[in-house]
């Protein structure tokens, strides 16, 4: 390998391989374009810093909402459980050798928006409106991310895009019920 | 030496899942009423529209798109409300995948076609099916998971 002896984290090979347009067409592969390394190293760690950033907002509010009397728990705790499968799947396309410095530390170039991240509002029917903006901001930067991405990260970028997006609506039904209880 | 995916065999593929979704919801239009079958129309259109848009993209690769066919095996039978959202569900994931082919071309603007889309039909697809997914259009071979062997 002509990587960087110094860099400890290396996108897993295997689950580089594209998913193959499935409506018919043959064998579809990428191979004869490996991606560079450095930048789909860093477009991932974004992707995963994003994903915590999400899962912290949502442990938050259920916090939050527990707290204030309103038990948001069964409608979000499914939309979370999601998102820690998005974190799984996009940290499974990450090899973190045993010991290296780099399995401890914190993403070097995340969204940013963890150290300036908005206060998450408390009354209920606020904070769910939070997380659905927040969903839809994270849902149109994977959009970008995945522009320059190597394919198959490209293609995962874009489901977990699309699952995001698919939560817009349904925290929308929450957040009215949670306004018109509290 | 394998080649990344062409822009036309995948924009094809994406066609053929579009010439089906949209006799597919006619199908599926049918056997609804009121709000949702405003839904199920409204969402044929986009398939329209889809169809137009791919279309037109092959033919300015020089490519002749591909034909829609006369009729269509359909995966689900439809004879009541619940099945005709079975089938639209059923449609929508297929359409996801498609345009996931999409997005694994290297060309930016037929990729983020194909992401845009996915997000439509992943959209469409929770609407009928009244719940979402982690991993729209992924199949779970494409999701085999590894433990990070720092932890």
């Amino acid at each position: 390998m002509a990587a960087n002896p110094t860099r400890r984290v290396v996108l897993a090979a295997a689950a580089l391989l594209p998913l193959a347009a499935a409506s018919g067409c043959g064998s579809v592969d990428v191979l004869a374009t490996p991606p560079s390394e450095g930048p789909a190293v860093r477009l991932l760690r974004s992707a995963i810093a994003a994903e915590q950033t999400m899962i912290a907002h949502y442990g938050t509010v259920l916090r939050g909402a527990h707290g204030g009397g309103a038990d948001l728990t069964a409608e979000l705790e499914p939309l979370l459980a999601e998102h820690r499968a998005h974190l799984a799947q996009l940290q499974s396309r990450l090899v973190i050798p045993a010991g290296s410095a780099a399995s401890t530390q914190p993403s070097p170039s995340p969204s940013g928006r963890a150290a300036t991240a908005p206060a998450v509002p408390t009354a209920p029917a606020a904070a769910v409106a939070f997380l659905k903006n927040a969903e839809q901001a994270a849902a149109t930067a994977l959009l970008t991310r995945l522009v320059t991405a190597p394919a198959s990260l490209a293609q995962l970028f874009a489901s977990i895009s699309a699952s995001e997006a698919t939560h817009v609506p349904v925290l929308d039904v929450v957040a009215s019920r949670a306004g018109r209880a509290g | 030496m394998t080649r990344a995916p062409g822009p036309v065999s995948a924009l094809q593929a994406a066609l053929t899942a579009e010439h089906a979704a949209v006799y597919g919801y006619g199908v599926v239009g049918a056997h609804l009423a009121g709000g949702r079958q405003d839904r199920a129309t409204s969402d044929w259109v986009a398939h329209q529209q889809a169809r137009d848009t791919l279309e037109a993209m092959l033919q300015a690769r020089g490519a002749t798109p591909v034909a829609a066919a006369v009729a269509y095996r359909l995966p689900v039978q439809v004879r009541n409300p619940a099945q005709a959202a079975s089938l639209a569900v059923l449609l929508e994931e297929r359409i996801t995948t498609a345009y996931l082919g999409l997005v694994a071309v290297d060309t930016p603007a037929v990729r983020t076609l194909g992401a845009q889309q996915v997000q439509a039909s992943a959209l469409r697809a929770a609407y009928w099916r009244g719940s979402t997914v982690a991993f729209p259009g992924l199949p779970a071979s494409a999701l085999a998971t590894r433990r990070r062997s720092g932890s």
